[in-house]
């Protein structure tokens, strides 16, 4: 399958890792987990270059922020007591359902939202988290927020950049999230995924409001007319309907093998609104 | 296209292969004749190829054999001491769990890494971690309570 493979490499460091992607062109492919890339099996790699021991795997506070390397696994994610205690723990929720524990060993963060699949589990609720990506060139780094990163359908950044770090900003004062996710099973590809964050004010109205999407477009989404309905609301039947019908306009399914378009945009409706009832209930995310 | 060496251990017993940069663990890893691991699917979902690097379990047919460098692999043959087989073989012996037998080396590495990293785990612990290994011929339930009774039986 991968028998026009001229070498494998393994940089020790980013600076090493971005030559050989500079070298190999456009025949130079990078890797780590391995489980969307060997799957994939794309014919014109020549160069394999793997990441794994580039230094990009750990889970740092700076400031205020969380910064997760590339190459820490879902694994890592799920079982992290930073992340787990993290808005709700989402993220560490979203990672345990990244396929099985063989797959959660092997996956990483970074490749999961650079293989650009509109279900990557991960990158729903780093959307509603505001989360930016660190991209690592020649020219040197620059961070942008996740929403620039994707550009259409399996298209992420441009360039030879490498995606090496996330950084979720500090969170709102007392924000309340939430993840759900429905697949065939709880470890299968998503059918759709939400993840909403909530801030209420004294009276009990939202005062920020995220509202993210998986599954369900080109790219992973935020329902930002829909988060825009929501706030200076209160929280409650009306809204919610209100605002589950936004998001039903929002999002642009497709039918596939796994679920129609009809069906999917009903169950954003419904996803979304456990997602706020969740949040609004002040219950959280449970693991 | 060029060859590489790889080193690592398998099965505590250190190796050097010669390999294609392009190679897969499973296909080397079979080659070698380490044929416990198993070819199944190639895309990752049905775990059969199945092997604890450095103690964790991972699908060996989505992982290049470069990757392994100075890894332990443990396959199924490396479980088993000698000719006394590990709890886990015995349990599943005893309760009946395996059927045609693909799935077991990956049934029984997967229940190795849970009780290796918990000896005690919940039902629900053993199922999440054999949830990534597929057994066609429909047996589940009786894994799941070989690998209970094996970890009851460690106690």
């Amino acid at each position: 399958m991968f028998d026009r493979v001229e070498a494998f490499y393994r940089p020790g460091t980013v600076r090493e890792a971005l030559r050989l992607l500079q070298n190999g062109k456009n025949r130079a492919r990078v890797v780590a987990g391995g489980t969307d890339l060997v799957v994939e099996a794309d014919r014109s790699i020549r160069f394999l270059i793997d990441i794994t021991h580039a230094g990009l795997s750990y889970i740092r506070r700076r400031g205020k922020a969380c910064v997760i390397g590339a190459t820490t696994t879902m694994a890592t994610l799920e079982n992290s007591p930073a992340i787990r205690a993290l808005a709700g723990g989402i993220l560490a929720r979203a990672a345990a359902t990244c396929g099985s524990v063989q797959i959660r060993n092997m996956a990483t963060l970074g490749g999961n939202l650079a293989n650009g699949s509109p279900a990557a589990d991960t990158a729903t609720p780093l959307l509603a988290l505001d989360a930016e990506v660190v991209l690592a060139d020649a020219r040197g780094r620059r961070k942008i927020p996740l929403t620039a990163f994707y550009s259409g359908l399996r298209k992420t950044a441009p360039g030879k950049a490498l995606l090496i770090e996330v950084v979720i900003p500090a969170l709102p004062r007392g924000g309340r999230w939430s993840f759900q996710k429905l697949g065939r099973t709880e470890s299968d590809i998503s059918l759709v995924n939400a993840a909403a964050g909530l801030q209420l004010d004294s009276k009990g109205r939202a005062k920020w409001a995220r509202i993210a999407l998986g599954a369900v477009a080109p790219t992973p989404i935020r329902a930002v007319n829909a988060e825009k309905l929501l706030v200076g609301r209160k929280v409650d039947e009306s809204t919610l309907a209100e605002v589950c019908d936004q998001v039903a306009r929002e999002v642009q399914p497709i039918t596939d093998v796994r679920a129609s378009a009809e069906y999917r945009r009903e169950m954003c409706r419904v996803l979304v609104r456990r997602a706020l009832e969740e949040c609004a209930a002040g219950t959280g995310c449970s693991l | 296209m060029k060859a590489m060496e790889v080193r690592l251990n398998v099965n505590g017993e250190a190796k050097q292969w010669t390999i294609a940069p392009g190679d897969l663990l499973l296909d080397v890893l079979r080659r070698e004749g380490y044929f416990g691991v198993k070819r199944g699917c190639e895309a990752g979902e049905c775990g059969a190829c199945t092997v604890l690097l450095d103690g964790k379990p991972i699908n060996s047919c989505l992982m290049f054999a470069a990757q392994a460098e100075g890894a332990d692999v443990l396959t199924i043959e490396g479980v088993a001491h000698g000719s006394t087989l590990h709890p886990l073989q015995e349990a599943f012996l005893d309760h009946g769990a395996v059927q045609c037998g693909f799935c077991t080396p990956a049934m029984i590495l997967n229940a190795k890494a849970l009780l290796d990293r918990k000896p005690h785990p919940s039902e629900e612990e053993v199922r999440e971690a054999l949830a990534g290994t597929y057994c066609r011929c429909t047996g589940f339930r009786k894994p799941v309570e070989a690998v209970l009774a094996a970890a009851g039986a460690k106690r």
